[in-house]
């Protein structure tokens, strides 16, 4: 290995960058912004593909007897579905926003392991590209190639080699633990870099909420990740090598994939949700001209939710047979959840009463977010009562649920991040217009196709069947859910359309476009290699407002 | 422009150099996972392109870290200061000010509240009189939310006086009346300008709204029975009734800037001018 050195600023040199030095600099970079960008668009586009395999599935169900894909098929859609969303759309786009503003917000040049970053990145990568590739590979040699059609939660034993032959759950299992292996590692960066590498005066409690979210994220990766591991390694032992973890006929025990597969499932739901309180509890603020309402309490509660999520895994199993004891003790500590949770839905509120609300995308679909995460948590309450999760388990009104955890919730605050720190990635405005196009769209489109599904599931309409019959009752909230779909689809070609354009020909946007308080708006847009000149000194949570407001810093309250 | 010119080059910012090692290395172990469920020459390969990037990047990390220097980039704009633009909600305060700054009493709540109930509660039971000749007609169907054989009575037992519908629906009435005077009370100060409207207008429709989403599960004999122009008629009584009553009575500003030792309901002469008003 010789030291050859590189050009090292990439926007240094004049005139056009070939293309494939362009190409070279994004595959061999460990610039965690640059990572951050590529985690996004890759997310992003595992959300166009997933977004397309629901859109097949809402066309089939979308009147009884429809015949656009058959049963096979239909299993392969959800379940691919499922999967891409929850590892391959939601965790790549918390840990590349996380990698792109980490750094930034606690005054540091780069993550604690750069190269253990670009390492996470890949693997991530390769294990989604590992999972699309089953629909080449899934049967092996034997005949078409097909994709998992297990459900993304693959209970075992229907997952073993007696009832899903080919190979198709073994690219399940592997696309997975390739892209989790890379979740750990990058998890234990963070930490360490939030632990490890914040600027002079940045005391924990002055590290952004943000931040502080992020921390308790990444614990909850690092603790919830391996048992899902070891779980797929045991499936794989028993499919590969002939074992018996899961082989109830050979002593082996059903349960204990769904215990070790939900101990990660339910973190996992968390491990979605809290990147979106993170983003909210920046945008909120900012677009209310207030400061956060309780900073304390907000930490006190993201930890406790961090705690108690470990914690209340068996409410996925009340429909499995256990003792009522242990029903009960599990929907008691699923309601708990309620508690920090309803804490920072009034702290949110709180933070805008009285403020001088500025209604810019990043605040509609922050608003969006409140709304409909807590029309999600109301029905997660209703499902964490044992009595009524056993009439409405695995029927539609779950997956209305968790839709409108997951996408009402995660995904518009997702979207109300992009519009927000958009212009400090890429230095360019996103059209406001466009934007405000979409977010109604979205909104019309999204409560359309997931309201209805909770009366459907009310009137006993069963999770992951392919079609239906004429009497049930079913057809018109079926096809309202369909329709929903094409506002949908209109509000995401809208999204593609302003990323595109506005990364081109996007107004410019300066160094501070929002009036933030953070640190990363006290840099370029896009920020330089080394993100700062020089390391900064805080003295609050709100850095930035102490330099705009010399006369009023925060640092004399705090 | 001198002098950070000199800056630059007093001060060198190294930063990791670039490495293709971390993605083959992922590249090497993806395909020795791919390996399994195709042929073992994938994996072969796959552990001597992890090999091949695993030794790279241990030479690229040790002994020390192989770092480039920085070439400048763009320099951010300094933030300019904007002194005397900030409002203040309470001067020479130790924290910057919760709203709402003062409150409404939570007793008035509770008074407005029976008081709203008394007039709602009035008004039902002379429309029942006037619409049905019964003054009791209202009543019973209210207590029908607690006693279940309600729903399948008659007009005429309807009609007719009833000691515990009396009961069950006073006992209603006053604990509703309260809790929802309660809430009032509590919302009002927060919300900026139109109380009397979102009083009055806006929490009986949702109300109402509400209860005609429920009103067959929660009270079935209400339900066969129920007129809907009077129903949300006599919800806006309540609401201008204990909204107004609410609104009047003097605010008294929130502990947000009493000392703790005040807070705690301690006597502690001095203290107040430590941060509070005097
Ligand atoms: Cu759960």
């Amino acid at each position: 290995m010789s030291v050859l050195q590189p050009p090292a600023g990439p926007r240094t040199t004049e005139g056009p960058v070939p293309f494939l030095s362009r190409l070279h600099e994004w595959v061999a970079t460990t610039d965690h912004k640059k990572l951050g960008v590529m985690y996004v668009t890759s997310g992003i586009i595992f959300l166009i593909i997933a977004g397309l395999e629901a859109t097949m599935m809402r066309w089939q169900l979308a009147w009884p007897g429809q015949d656009v894909v058959g049963p096979e098929e239909f299993n392969r859609l959800f379940t691919m579905h499922g999967t891409t969303m929850v590892f391959f759309v939601g965790m790549p786009v918390l840990l590349g926003s996380a990698n792109f503003l980490i750094p930034l917000m606690i005054g540091a040049r780069d993550l604690a392991f750069p190269r253990l970053n670009a390492f996470g990145f890949w693997l991530f990568l390769f294990g989604g590209l590992l999972l699309y590739f089953s629909y080449f590979g899934g049967q092996g040699l034997y005949g078409m190639g097909s994709a998992p059609d297990v459900g993304w939660f693959a209970y075992a034993p229907l997952t073993e080699r007696t009832f899903s032959r080919g190979h198709s759950t073994d690219y399940w299992i592997l696309g997975i633990f390739v892209a989790g292996i890379g979740s750990t590692a990058t998890g234990i960066n963070m930490i360490a870099t939030i632990l490890g590498m914040r600027c002079r005066g940045m005391s924990l409690m002055k590290m952004p909420l943000f931040v502080w979210i992020m921390l308790v994220d990444c614990f909850l990766i690092v603790i919830a990740l391996p048992p899902l591991a070891a779980a797929q390694i045991l499936l794989l032992f028993d499919r590969q090598l002939g074992a018996h973890f899961f082989d109830a006929q050979a002593g082996g025990s059903a349960l204990l994939w769904q215990n070790l597969f939900w101990f990660f499932g339910h973190p996992e739901v968390y491990i979605l949700i809290l990147p979106a309180f993170a983003f909210v509890s920046e945008i909120i603020p900012v677009f209310s001209r207030k400061v956060i309402f309780g900073y304390p309490l907000m930490v006190a509660a993201t930890v406790a939710i961090g705690f108690i999520s470990l914690g209340v895994w068996v409410h996925h199993m009340f429909a499995v047979g256990l003792s009522p004891l242990i029903n009960v003790i599990f929907m008691g500590s699923t309601m708990l959840v309620g508690v920090p949770t309803g804490i920072k839905m009034f702290n949110w509120v709180a933070t805008m009463v009285g403020g001088r609300i500025r209604l810019q995308t990043p605040m509609l679909f922050s608003l969006g977010f409140l709304c409909q995460f807590l029309l999600g948590g109301l029905t997660g309450i209703f499902l964490a009562t044992v009595p009524f999760d056993w009439q409405v388990s695995d029927s539609y009104f779950v997956v209305g649920h968790f839709h409108y955890v997951l996408f009402g919730g995660l995904l518009f605050a997702i979207l109300a991040a992009i519009y927000y720190w958009f212009p400090k990635v890429t230095g360019r405005m996103m059209s406001e217009r466009i934007g405000t196009w979409q977010f109604w769209l979205l909104i019309i489109g999204f409560n359309l196709t997931f309201g209805p599904m909770h009366v459907s599931g009310m009137l006993g309409m069963p999770r992951r069947i392919y079609t239906y019959q004429l009497d049930r009752g079913w057809e018109l909230w079926n096809l309202l859910s369909s329709i929903g779909v094409i506002f949908q689809l209109l509000a995401f070609a809208l999204l593609v359309w302003n990323l595109l354009r506005s990364v081109f020909k996007g107004r410019e946007a300066g160094d501070d476009p929002w009036d933030a308080w953070t640190l990363e708006w006290s840099t370029t847009s896009p920020p330089p290699a080394y993100n700062f000149d020089e390391e900064p000194v805080v003295h609050s949570r709100r850095p930035l407002w102490d330099l705009k407001h010399p006369d009023d810093p925060d640092w004399r309250y705090e | 422009m001198n002098d950070t010119h000199q800056h630059d080059q007093t001060e060198v910012i190294e930063l990791p150099q670039p490495t293709a090692s971390p993605m083959v290395c992922a590249f090497g172990f993806a395909l020795m996972a791919a390996g399994i469920v195709t042929n073992w020459i994938v994996a072969i390969a796959g552990s001597i392109i992890m090999l091949v990037g695993a030794t790279a990047w241990f030479m690229n990390s040790n002994p020390h870290s192989r770092e480039i220097e920085a070439s400048p980039e763009k320099k951010p704009r300094p933030i300019e200061p904007r002194t005397g633009v900030v409002d203040h909600l309470i001067e020479d305060s130790s924290h910057r000010a919760r709203l709402p700054l003062e409150i409404h009493p939570y007793s008035a709540g509770i008074t407005g509240g029976l008081i709203g109930g008394i007039a709602m509660a009035l008004c039902a039971v002379l429309w029942g009189w006037f619409a049905h000749g019964s003054m009791w007609y209202t009543v019973n169907l209210l207590a029908g939310t607690m006693l279940t054989g309600y729903a399948d009575m008659s007009m005429a037992e309807l009609y007719a006086f009833h000691t515990e519908g009396l009961i069950v629906g006073l006992v209603i009435q006053a604990f509703m009346s309260i809790a929802v005077g309660l809430l009032y009370g509590v919302t009002l100060p927060l919300i900026p300008r139109g109380q009397i409207m979102v009083s009055a207008i806006i929490i009986p429709l949702i109300w109402s709204g509400l209860t005609w989403a429920s009103i067959s599960v929660v009270n079935p004999a209400l339900a066969e029975h129920i007129e809907w122009f009077w129903f949300i008629c006599s919800q806006i009584v309540f609401g201008v009734v204990t909204g107004w009553w609410i609104v009047r009575t003097e605010k008294i500003s929130t502990m947000q800037n009493w000392h703790y030792l005040e807070r705690l309901g301690m006597e502690t002469p001095g203290v107040r001018d430590m941060g509070g008003e005097s």
